[in-house]
């Protein structure tokens, strides 16, 4: 093959070249607007090329190296934990498309008009709600934008808290499980995605409470800032409500008692529930836990015959039955994650046919919204999978060339101070977040960043507290995930300005959007410093 | 569902009509299997679905699935959704039907899913198929929604720059990225083709209990639709070369379903 000769000067001998080619090359494609699953996948051929010099490779047809390129594409395609991402994709517009959310709007509004800043604290009360069904931002900033900024508006809010509180809020979808971020952050990195689940709660829950902390404190110190709405003379007012409230409480509490013993029981029919030893016991579902089951169920009936009335409890459920199919959908999901029902996949199927069921029941699901959603899950899915496609191809030949490795092996070498790193690592996330979407950085930058964080000495991590060396991997992806939030609202091309942008009055600039941003931003930077100095935050419940 | 032919035109009828009876075939087989497992001891279950080999019932069943499938597809292909481009071609039309392929497969993954959860946490009776028919059917969707997206272009790309070049200088930066990604494309398959052949020959299977061959027939499939995808980008550039210079703001942000959303809380 006298042609391939000529193009031996291809190949390059040294890793550190090749890692400079890779970036400049990455910079010049994205510059001239190719798409990023392609140029990764393109430079991954490039990598190939310049490591095993065309010879090599282009020798012999149908084999050689450039095979790690099928393997890899094979590896993703056959990737269970990836189908998640398509089933929670589709339930998120069946759930977009149903009366869920706004159902959901007006009950908390009923419980907390009464409060100053009241429908600030809702739209994050509700974000972290859908937060926690779901996982997609996007949809959800569109939701709070169409349901809550009018209504703010027309009260006389501030208009920088009530477009920064829907956008902040919109994006905890990424930090609240089950979290999409997570799942291809867990797929990339190999950590168990459920321990990523479970340590993204408490920062997640911490956040939205910075946010709502917050709007609190500025509204109370300047009470023009959220006028109260007017006071509806047939709604019940302070105790009385509190009064309500807790029988709505104690009457789902009923329910669901009912439900779990009725479970408890079929399994102690069946006997599924026999205590094997070595096999997990089924949560709340051993014979040992009916006494408890049954003893919630008696305090909640005690409660509303005896504290609250039959009259209240009823009023009460009225106001908060919006909650219900909410609440619903996040047991059937969460739950079955973690009372170990099912996997991360199952549990998002299991979602699917939650909303669907909740739909169909609320007479709203059509066959054609039901295939407007599949045609748009299978656009985000084509989008996503290409970068996917791409990122795992360059990953794959960038590792045959010791890529990873090199840089790793330079950094450590180089003995800067270990937070240093990570701080350096903080600010090209934060950049990078303001240019790029999500994925494409959790795929490219990741594996070569994480092997870094992991060769970094443990015990000086964090500044307060430490790490177990095996919880690295899940506390940076729990950083990561934080640094996204950032992203989601960074100018200049921040998405949730743009879908704010889509749904709020013309009169709003994108300017005066982002500047809403800015007091949330420092909210988010805040939480992502916590994050640093004190790492056990994230580990505490793993 | 009534709106407008795309392109099948006067086909419509016939392709509903195929569409309905391949169904039909497939629904009386598929009771009559379930029937046979309460009255035959050597009942046809789902080991014996992917092995038709002497079970003419089975290659039947088989046949009529696949021909329920691609007629739905056709058919449904007809009528395309308002966040959709009109299909312009040949291989635009092709990507429309493996993506209305792809999403019916996508409903049947939830139902195979679901149905395994209810077997096996309310039965106790966990199938062995479940998971890896999900797998293998989620490969093809997985596939199918690259050449969907392709066909819409709808990628990840940054605009910043190509928005503010002349459109000769747009042109020139289409072609170099698809000249790139036909360079992929043809390092895919050079360097895959022997692997993926052997693997198609020997119909290599995934080596479970159920033991689906999904080594011997996703390679060979990865190798085909990216050749396919990479079609659709000659295609798409042929298509938008006249095209007068677009605005590229948000990609995501989608008038229709903002609509759809603010229709869903009006009611």
């Amino acid at each position: 093959m006298e042609f391939l000769e000529l193009f031996a000067w291809m190949k390059v001998s040294d890793v550190a070249t090749l890692s400079i080619v890779l970036l400049l090359g990455m910079f010049a494609l994205l510059a001239i607007g190719m798409p990023l699953g392609f140029a990764s996948a393109f430079l991954a051929v490039a990598v190939l090329v310049m490591k095993f010099g065309p010879e090599l490779l282009y020798g012999n047809f149908g084999k050689g190296p450039l095979s790690v390129l099928g393997q890899a594409v094979y590896r993703q395609m056959t990737n269970y934990v990836l189908i998640s991402v398509p089933l929670f994709i589709f339930m998120a517009s069946l759930l977009e498309r149903s009366g869920i959310a706004r159902d959901m709007y007006s009950s908390l509004n009923r419980w907390l008009s009464g409060v100053r800043g009241g429908i600030a604290i809702v739209t994050s009360v509700m974000a972290v709600i859908m937060a926690a069904m779901s996982g997609i931002i996007g949809g959800e900033v569109v939701l709070l934008g169409l349901i809550a900024l009018p209504q703010m508006l027309r009260l006389g809010y501030n208009q920088n808290l009530a477009i920064g509180t829907i956008c902040a809020s919109g994006s905890l979808g990424t930090m609240i499980p089950p979290s999409i971020v997570l799942i291809f952050y867990g797929l990339v990195t190999e950590t168990s995605i459920k321990a990523l689940f479970t340590a993204s709660f408490l920062p997640g829950f911490m956040l939205a409470s910075f946010f709502i902390l917050y709007i609190i404190i500025r509204t109370n110190l300047n009470p023009s800032m959220a006028p109260l709405p007017e006071v509806d003379p047939s709604e019940p007012q302070g105790r009385e409500k509190f009064l309500r409230f807790v029988g709505f409480v104690s009457r789902f509490t009923l329910w669901i008692t009912g439900a779990l013993l009725i479970r408890a029981v079929f399994f102690t029919i069946t006997g599924d529930n026999k205590v094997v030893e070595g096999v997990d016991p089924i949560a709340l579902g051993m014979v040992s836990d009916i006494p408890y089951i049954i003893g919630a169920g008696v305090v909640a009936a005690v409660l509303i015959q005896f504290v609250v009335g039959r009259e209240r409890t009823a009023e009460g459920w009225e106001m908060g039955k919006g909650l219900i199919a909410p609440t619903i959908v996040i047991g059937v999901v969460l739950g079955s994650i973690y009372m170990g029902i099912t996997g991360i996949t199952e549990a998002a199927g299991m979602g699917v046919v939650a909303v669907f069921t909740i739909g169909l029941i609320r007479r709203e699901m059509t066959f054609d919204i039901v295939w407007d959603s599949l045609m748009r899950t299978l656009k985000s899915t084509g989008t996503i999978i290409w970068v996917t496609i791409g990122a795992a191809a360059l990953a794959a030949a960038y590792t045959l060339a010791g890529g990873p490795t090199y840089v790793a092996n330079m950094i450590v070498a180089s003995e800067l101070p270990t937070m240093g790193v990570i701080l350096v690592m903080m600010v090209i996330f934060l950049i990078m977040g303001m240019f790029m979407d999500w994925v494409g950085i959790v795929l490219l930058i990741m594996p070569v960043f994480l092997p870094i964080v992991l060769k970094l000495p443990v015990e000086e991590i964090g500044f307060l507290g430490g790490l177990e060396p095996k919880h690295v991997a899940i506390w940076f992806g729990v950083v990561f995930c934080m640094n996204m939030q950032v992203s989601f609202l960074s100018p200049p091309f921040g998405p949730a300005a743009f879908y704010l942008k889509s749904v709020a009055p013309p009169q709003i600039s994108l300017t005066a959007i982002f500047r809403g941003f800015l007091p949330f931003i420092a909210l988010q930077l805040l939480a992502l410093s916590v994050l640093l100095i004190y790492p056990p935050i994230v580990t505490m419940f793993l | 569902m009534e709106n407008e032919s795309v392109w099948l035109g006067s086909m419509r009828g016939p392709v509903k009509m195929a569409m309905i009876g391949f169904c039909a075939i497939t629904g009386l087989i598929y009771l009559w299997l379930i029937l046979g497992q309460f009255i035959f001891d050597d009942a046809i279950g789902m080991h014996e679905m992917i092995r038709p080999a002497g079970r003419p019932i089975v290659s039947v069943m088989l046949y009529s699935m696949l021909g329920a499938l691609v007629a739905a597809g056709v058919y449904l292909s007809d009528s395309i959704g308002a966040i959709e481009q009109r299909p312009d071609g040949v291989f635009d039309t092709l990507s429309l039907v493996t993506s209305r392929i792809a999403m019916i497969l996508t409903a049947v993954t939830v139902l195979v899913m679901f149905y395994e959860v209810v077997s096996r946490y309310v039965f106790s009776r966990p199938t062995l198929w479940a998971n890896e028919l999900s797998l293998w059917i989620a490969a093809f969707v997985f596939l199918f929604a690259g050449q969907y997206a392709m066909q819409q272009r709808s990628h990840i790309r940054i605009y910043v720059i190509y928005d503010m070049m002349p459109r000769w200088m747009q042109k020139a930066a289409d072609v170099i990225s698809l000249l790139l990604l036909l360079g992929f494309t043809f390092s895919l398959v050079w360097g895959g083709y022997a692997d993926a052949k052997t693997r198609l020959l020997r119909m290599e299977t995934f080596g479970t209990a159920w033991d689906p061959p999904i080594p011997g027939i996703v390679k060979p499939a990865i190798l085909l639709i990216i050749v396919l995808v990479a079609i659709q980008a000659v295609s798409n550039l042929i298509a938008d070369w006249n095209k007068l210079p677009e605005h590229h703001g948000h990609d995501d942000i989608d008038e229709t379903e903002i609509e759809n959303i603010r229709r869903t809380l009006e009611n």
